[in-house]
């Protein structure tokens, strides 16, 4: 209790647009009587209206039925996921559309990298250690920052949740596909210290039924070699200022083909995969008086993956045995003098060097240096707020590889927001252009890499408003819309140029894309009662702008881009029990430009989850996907269907 | 201008179509993506796309994923090699699926003598009519089109690619494709197995690497591609002499190196070869192509200084430097019209590109994804229905006009002992 009511100063002065989405009951979970004195924070935690942003925190998070972070990230206005289906299938997020790359997602202000291919598989991190899981547009507007936090075209921040007493937490699950899962977690406070230990086994045979009916096929199935296994265990310290982070996440994994034609169940396609990721990371916070802000990072991150379709039962792909390396060691430092109560001025620099080994014929490791230096201001005068920022970014690679290295790339790239703001109104304007330099393997990978790749481009425009009202408890309401237009020039592809069988990377392509997201928050919290209703919207026009003179696919939207999608989750809680429903749907879109036939269906996947709390245990059962709507992200790698999931958790 | 050009030629195929039975006849096979299950068979018809999903409208069911190869069996069959799906299809002229075997996983190139398909695998497993065999390196299976089952397979070289038939022997070009990832290296073979055997009766060394992609056949000249090693090792075309090898030559005496690219290639009317080459410079990252037209005969003569022109007839060279992603590239060897076809961006539709004889470009035809390979399907006009039996038993090849010929090309359809045959 104690801890709790310190932690709350602090959290409100540090992390005021984390708490918007808090309430009362994400404390109530834990300890019931402190549900009074939270709901002030609610109340005065204004968030930074500058920057487009959505937050998923506490209560709601933990009350959504999400094992990934992919999950949870799927109901926020402008995210289109990928998932290859099943527990083990590759995750990844896109953000308006600009592709999966230009996603930066960083836990606790720390960017999670993969030099060699640019995205971050969702699926390898936890949501239970999570406080909140934040969506900005463009980027976070803090007064302090590290020039990495302006490098990417959509932000996704992880926030680690600080401990607030000592615990123990023992939890299994049990669910639908052969899934098992364990975890423990302890936590404990002392002098001004807090830290966790928390570590997790699961194992799943993913071994869902899928069925394909349409006027041309009824497939009927169960999904093989989709099984997933791994061990995570971190940690985490936090004393004030300072936070320090330690990871290791080692799986093993099927990674099935498509669903594609076949005559009887010999040689499905199969792959299998091996990772091991370990990341240790430090930060740490330090306010002169008020005037000067200080932040320095530092992260070592190490990712091992081995790849095998050596055996038997392939006999489709090519017998590879592959195993990668990767190691990156990162550290910024992020200064920020406010002279005057309305003006900030932030000054950043970034230096990180990732190493890439592999057991690939004609490739030699390569070796990526990457700085980037931040100038950034940031001023608010009456109801005025104004950001803008100018990032500088250099790559230089190193390798011994044949081809040599691509020539060191420098550029410029400048963001500016506007923003006033009256009666709790708030309208914005912001453009930022940024890129995303071409990956390691986009480079250098055997046979496909090009080493003269340019990097992609997007340019984005925004215009929202919002408006949040908190003062008549116990309502609150939040809205808010944002219109966007972006720009992505050279695009990087991967095209057949060398003949039929040997693909390669080349720029090739233009989008240019409008949109609208929106989101909606009514909350409702009676005593011993909370109602929520969370809302987002996108409405979204991705068009292919790569060539005027190919009059069938110049100006029709691009691929994977749904014009329309939506989330409702409603959230309904009596003290110790709690019910949420959400429904994501999604419409049509084209996963092809070739035939009007090539086209995902829409869906809409309800998932229920109920919780309920007595003494030291807290139960929960969730069924997914309620209608057992079998769709797609990808064409031929089907979603799992119902499933359900039970797990019982045992605290002291 | 060019709007009534189209008109007039949109009505002169019209009426064409409407005079008598078709003239030209082509079936494209689009590769689609990768697992994405959407290979598909575009059915051509004097000069209107009549379905690209030619297969799944006629059979109410999809045709598989990334087909690689189409070849003519005998007058009512074809066989497709569907790769990934490990399936060799086969339908009859009106695209109807006749039987379908999955003995052979991933499959690449088909021949055919009228009575047994040939086909060349990278897989390492074969279920034939005498148990699983299991292979090291790739090989050739054999399928009987009585019984659609494989009554025999080969061990070749590592990832074999093209095949083709010729007096009675099989020559097929070894790749190593894989090996930029496998644990051997590219190959530089052709395997030469005779066909009623089943056995490698030689393995010729061409001394280039990678033989792979498309090969084409022209009387007893091979046309292999190698794309090189995409580093080092430049492409190159070799020319093979089959009679050379079943003569026993010394392997350098059996082909000649042209160092041209023929990423895709075929054999034209006259017997020639046609080739669009695609060459790959890591200096610039740019893709030089190279169109070739080669007389094989010349250029084994001369030892590869003569016989290949950088040219190919009227429009063709222009038309395709404006392609994003040229594809491939066939002549109907009945009518002697050429096509070729555009994979544009990979992920949308290809173009279908039709020249007549001479290379004036007659049209251009939206396809599917990846339109790669060709069939033309033999029609009225090349052909003579009936034969009365055993008139002509000569063991001389005639061409549908009655003239006899030294040497068959491959695909055209020819009347031996009293029999059509597509050779």
């Amino acid at each position: 209790m104690k801890h709790l009511l310190e932690g709350r100063t602090e959290r409100k002065f540090l992390l005021a647009a984390v708490l918007l989405f808090m309430t009362g009951m994400s404390a109530f979970a834990e300890e019931p009587d402190s549900i009074h004195s939270l709901d002030n924070v609610v109340i005065t935690a204004r968030r930074e209206p500058l920057a487009t942003s959505q937050t998923l925190s506490g209560k709601e998070l933990e009350s959504l039925s999400s094992t990934s972070i992919a999950d949870a990230l799927k109901y926020f206005a402008g995210v289109q996921i990928k998932d290859m289906g099943g527990l083990g299938g590759l995750k990844t997020i896109n953000v308006r559309s600009m592709g999966s790359q230009h996603v930066g997602v960083y836990i606790d202000g720390i960017r999670i990298t993969n030099a060699q291919n640019g995205t971050v598989d969702l699926g390898k991190y936890s949501l239970s250690t999570l406080e909140s899981v934040q969506l900005y547009n463009a980027n976070k507007l803090d007064q302090c920052q590290s020039a990495s936090e302006y490098a990417s075209g959509a932000t996704v921040y992880l926030k680690t949740r600080r401990p607030q007493r000592d615990s123990l937490t023992l939890l299994g699950g049990i669910g639908s596909f052969h899934t098992y899962r364990g975890r423990v977690n302890g936590q404990i406070c002392r002098k001004g210290w807090s830290a966790f230990v928390d570590a997790e086994y699961l194992n799943s045979k993913g071994d869902y039924p899928f069925r394909y009916k349409s006027q041309y096929e009824d497939t009927v199935g169960r999904r093989t070699n989709s099984d997933i296994e791994y061990f995570r265990v971190e940690g985490a310290a936090f004393h004030r200022g300072f936070s320090s982070h330690v990871y290791a996440y080692f799986s093993e994994r099927g990674c099935p083909g498509g669903i594609v034609r076949r005559l009887s169940g010999r040689y499905n396609n199969v792959g299998r995969e091996w990772d091991r990721d370990i990341f240790a990371q430090a930060s740490y916070k330090h306010d002169f008086h008020g005037k000067h802000l200080l932040q320095f990072n530092m992260k070592y991150a190490y990712e091992y993956l081995r790849y095998n379709t050596d055996y038997p039962e392939n006999q489709n792909t090519v017998r590879a045995d592959n195993h990668f390396h990767q190691h990156d060691a990162y550290g910024s430092a992020a200064y920020a003098w406010l002279p005057f109560n309305w003006l900030s001025v932030n000054v950043g620099y970034d230096a990180r060097m990732s190493w890439l080994a592999a057991d690939l014929k004609h490739f030699q490791p390569v070796r990526r240096f990457d700085e980037k230096a931040v100038l950034a201001l940031r001023a608010r005068y009456l109801g005025f707020s104004f950001a803008g920022s100018v990032l500088f970014q250099h790559l230089k690679d190193y390798t011994s590889c044949q081809v040599g290295a691509a020539r060191p790339l420098s550029r410029f790239t400048p963001s500016v927001s506007l923003a006033y703001t009256r009666w709790g109104v708030t309208l914005r304007a912001w453009y930022k252009c940024i890129f995303r330099a071409p990956t390691l393997n986009d480079l250098y990978y055997t046979q496909v890499g090009n080493r003269n790749l340019k990097p992609e481009y997007t340019r984005q425009w925004n215009l929202g408003v919002e408006y949040q009202y908190a003062d008549l408890q116990p309502w609150m309401f939040a809205i808010q819309a944002d219109g966007y237009i972006n720009h992505i020039d050279n695009r990087i592809v991967c095209l057949p140029l060398k003949g039929t069988y040997s693909w390669s990377m080349m720029n090739y392509g233009k989008t240019y894309c409008r949109g609208l997201n929106a989101t909606g928050t009514v909350r409702y919290t009676p005593r011993n009662w909370t109602f929520s209703l969370l809302m987002s919207l996108t409405w979204q026009k991705d068009l292919n702008r790569t060539n005027p003179e190919d009059s069938d696919n110049y100006d029709i939207p691009i691929c994977y881009s749904p014009a329309l999608s939506y989330g409702i989750t409603a959230v309904a809680g009596w003290k110790y029990v709690t019910l949420t429903v959400s429904d994501l749907h999604v419409s049509k879109r084209m996963w092809s430009y070739a035939d009007p036939d090539d086209m995902l269906g829409a869906y809409d996947n309800i998932d229920v989850k109920l919780t309920g709390a007595w003494r030291w245990f807290t139960a929960s059962f969730e069924v997914n996907d309620l209608f057992d709507v079998q769709y797609e992200h990808i064409p031929r790698y089907p979603m799992p269907g119902r499933n359900f999931k039970f797990t019982l958790t045992y605290s002291l | 201008m060019k709007f009534y050009k189209k008109l007039l030629l949109t009505l002169l195929g019209v009426g064409a179509a409407m005079g008598a039975s078709a003239i030209e006849k082509i079936i494209v096979v689009n590769e689609g993506l990768w697992q994405s299950d959407n290979g598909t068979l575009s059915y051509f018809e004097d000069g209107r796309i009549v379905s690209n999903e030619w297969f799944r409208e006629v059979n109410g069911e999809k045709l598989g994923d990334t087909p690689n190869d189409i070849i003519l069996v005998h007058d009512n069959l074809e066989a497709v090699a569907i790769g990934t799906s490990g399936i060799v299809q086969f339908i009859d002229g009106s695209g109807k699926a006749v039987a379908a075997t999955e003995d052979v996983p991933n499959n690449r190139k088909l021949a055919s003598d009228g009575k047994y398909v040939y086909v060349t695998s990278y897989a390492h497993e074969c279920t034939t009519v005498d148990g699983v065999k299991n292979f090291t390196k790739g090989y050739v299976a054999k399928i009987d089109v009585e019984t659609f089952k494989v009554v025999s397979a080969v061990e070749v070289g590592y990832e074999p690619e093209g095949i083709a038939l010729y007096n009675g022997h099989l020559f097929v070009a070894n790749s190593g494709g894989y090996s930029y990832q496998g644990d051997h290296e590219y190959e530089s073979t052709v395997s030469v197995i005779d066909a009623g055997t089943m056995t490698v009766k030689r393995t010729v060394d061409t001394g280039q690497i990678n033989l792979s992609g498309i090969m084409s056949r022209s009387g007893q000249y091979l046309c292999i591609n190698s794309p090189g090693d995409y580093y080092e090792v430049q492409p190159a075309t070799i020319i093979m002499d089959c009679n050379a090898v079943l003569a026993d030559k010394a392997d350098a005496e059996c082909s000649v190196k042209l160092n041209y690219a023929s990423t895709y290639n075929t054999t034209a009317a006259d017997g020639s070869f046609y080739a669009i080459g695609s060459v790959y410079s890591y200096a610039t990252s740019a893709y030089q192509y190279n169109y070739l037209t080669i007389d094989p005969k010349q250029a084994m003569e001369s030892a590869g200084s003569k016989g290949v022109t950088e040219t190919l007839p009227g429009s063709l060279v222009e038309d395709i430097k404006k392609m994003t992603t040229p594809y491939g590239i066939y002549v109907n060897p009945y009518s002697g019209y050429i096509y070729g076809t555009d994979a544009c961006g990979s992920a949308d539709a290809g173009m279908l590109y039709q020249w007549s004889p001479a290379g004036e470009l007659l049209g251009t035809y939206k396809v599917y994804i990846n339109p790669g390979h060709f069939l033309a399907l033999p029609t009225e006009q090349s052909g003579i229905k009936n034969i009365a039996d055993g008139i002509v038993t000569d063991q001389a090849w005639y061409t549908l006009q009655g003239i006899r010929v030294a040497q068959p090309v491959k695909g055209h359809i020819y009347i031996h002992n009293g029999k059509k045959i597509a050779y």
